[in-house]
């Protein structure tokens, strides 16, 4: 290969930086935003931030409803910003353990045992994403109150996983399908059980797969508003996108900057940690299964 | 032979019991309500009425039908929803071939482009809305406003709103799709592009000629999930307008229908009027990504 042109390589780097800065402003703007203060976000260069400080973050867990006259007293709450935290993470890590575990037996089920009609099986789950969400809360209350679990965060645990579930069916059966049958057959003439064939083979070689449809999980669910924000009513039950969208915005917009910060980056440290996995599970997915 | 069709008929058995944990979450939490909004869009039902609901028939859906107010929705919904696929759909496939090639700092960008999406939308748009349209004084407030005002003078009182979600739909889609059919050009073997080279020098017609029919089923499943987003992007339209819908995305106006004025059977049967056009659109996209067995790629 001869060496590409200076200018190619310009337009090359330049379109990199434009497609960088066009993903990542956005984020960076109200990461930048979280770390100031009242007077440098009101005077202050909105792009940068000279005298960085954590004081909103822990002021969102430290706020005790301080008083300050009587107005001041109605409007500042204090937020349960721990109880919130808890909750989030107990939904998300609940809702990805019940989506990966129920969509691994059902993708083995339809890969691999292969019922009849597992094509259309596997379509009429995935035909679940043609439902509109839009009023669907309304019906979805009486279900939920039928069972018991109004204000409960487990709701959301038996909810949202309904969200994600199609595609990570859709992808996992797909690459089971795939695998050659001489990948169980000799555990299995060798006497194992399809338990065993299933832990010790099957599981390892589909590691990444497992991941995409985790991941994918966790961005589908992370995405939620509306759903917890109906279901959790009580501030003590409710996650933090439920919270924030209590908090009194115009007064305390520095304080839910800063929370959106704290639930938004852990969320991004996971999904960055495994992002590479991602892509090669999606495409170990979509190859066998295209 | 007879061990063999015990075997199979075992598998099969078990196969169901596999199936079951989703199939029971999905029709514990879907089952009901679906077939209540179904036989609402029947009904008349509204809390603001005295006595139960009355059976209407299919009135609700043919007082749409002559509605100006319901075909001004759905257009604004098809605008939304092809401009934010297209866009989408561009953005995407630009950051996946950007992608697709080493170079230094590969990872970095990767990342970068991958952000949107990992970004929580729950709370991302959020930010986008105050960012947009900043409720208190900040720094950046005169700038926002003054353009929040041109652009509603120019378009009618709104549409500044409407340019938000529309933007932050693409931010958040593109991102998805660009990391998806990212792994999509990885499942190509590198030996079909060395030949392409050989094909043809101009990069565009290579572009078309394998790139895309070999993307082809990513880009189906890609535009699908697009869609489903798009339309079901209620909450986003929700928040970023703040509650003020000045051009009613169907979503929202079944929403409005429902939780303001009241009318559950209108409001259902205006929902479920998406069902058949978008069954229609994955039937087809089915046919590209989940071809017969022996027929597809």
């Amino acid at each position: 290969m001869n060496p590409k042109p200076w200018w190619r390589r310009l337009g090359h780097g330049g379109l990199l930086l434009v497609a960088t800065i066009y993903c990542v402003f956005p984020i960076y703007f109200m990461l930048v935003q979280s770390l100031k203060t009242a007077q440098e976000d009101i005077f202050g260069n909105p792009l940068i931030v000279l005298n960085p400080t954590f004081e909103n973050f822990e002021e969102l867990f430290a706020r005790k409803g301080d008083v300050r006259g009587f107005v001041g007293s109605a409007l500042r709450r204090s937020y349960p910003v721990l109880a919130w935290l808890e909750n989030t993470i107990i939904v998300f890590a609940g809702s990805v353990a019940v989506t990966l575990v129920a969509s691994i037996l059902a993708a083995y089920a339809l890969g691999r045992l292969q019922p009849p009609g597992f094509r259309w099986w596997r379509r009429a789950i995935f035909a679940v994403y043609v439902i509109p969400h839009t009023i669907l809360f309304v019906p979805l209350y009486q279900v939920v109150l039928g069972l018991h679990l109004d204000d409960n965060i487990l709701a959301l645990v038996l909810i949202y996983p309904t969200l994600a579930l199609p595609f990570c069916v859709w992808i996992l059966s797909a690459y089971f399908q795939h695998l050659p049958r001489e990948v169980e057959e000799s555990a299995l003439v060798e006497g194992a059980s399809r338990t065993t064939a299933f832990f010790r083979i099957i599981l390892p070689m589909s590691r990444p797969v497992v991941i995409a449809a985790g991941i994918f999980a966790l961005g589908t669910i992370a995405s939620d508003f509306t759903l917890a924000s109906v279901f959790l009513l009580s501030e003590h039950n409710q996650t933090i996108p439920a919270g924030l969208g209590t908090m009194e915005v115009a007064l305390d917009e520095l304080l839910a900057v800063a929370g959106i910060n704290l639930m938004a980056i852990p969320v991004v440290l996971i999904c960055a940690v495994f992002a590479r996995s991602y892509v090669r599970g999606l495409t170990a997915a979509m190859v066998e299964g295209a | 032979m007879r061990a063999a069709t015990t075997t199979r008929r075992r598998d099969i058995q078990l196969a169901y019991l596999l199936l079951a944990p989703t199939l029971l979450l999905l029709l514990t939490v879907l089952a009901y309500p679906v077939g209540w909004e179904v036989w609402t869009s029947l009904t008349d039902l509204s809390p603001l009425k005295d006595g139960p609901p009355a059976f209407v028939g299919l009135a609700n859906y043919r007082a749409f039908l002559a509605d100006p107010e319901f075909w001004r929705a759905a257009a604004v919904t098809v605008v939304y929803a092809a401009v934010t696929s297209v866009a989408k759909l561009a953005l995407g496939t630009g950051f996946a071939l950007l992608l697709a090639r080493p170079f230094r700092g590969r990872a970095l960008v990767f990342l970068a482009v991958f952000l949107p999406w990992a970004y929580p939308a729950s709370v991302s748009v959020i930010g986008w809305y105050w960012t947009l349209s900043p409720p208190i004084p900040t720094a950046y407030s005169v700038l926002m406003g003054n353009i929040k005002y041109a652009v509603d003078s120019a378009f009618g009182g709104g549409a500044w709103a409407f340019v938000s979600v529309t933007l932050f739909n693409i931010w958040r889609g593109s991102s998805f799709i660009g990391v998806f059919l990212l792994a999509g050009i990885n499942a190509i073997p590198p030996q079909l592009f060395e030949c392409a080279v050989l094909e043809s020098k101009s990069p565009w017609r290579r572009f078309w000629l394998v790139t895309v029919p070999l993307l082809k089923p990513f880009f189906a499943l890609a535009v699908f999930l697009s869609l489903a987003m798009a339309f079901a992007d209620l909450a986003n339209v929700w928040m970023l307008t703040g509650g003020r819908i000045v051009f009613p995305v169907i979503g929202t106006h079944a929403y409005w229908l429902a939780i303001r004025g009241g009318q559950f059977g209108a409001a259902s049967a205006l929902s479920l009027m998406l069902v058949p056009f978008f069954l229609v659109v994955l039937l087809v996209c089915f046919r590209i990504f989940d071809p017969p067995e022996g027929t597809g790629a």
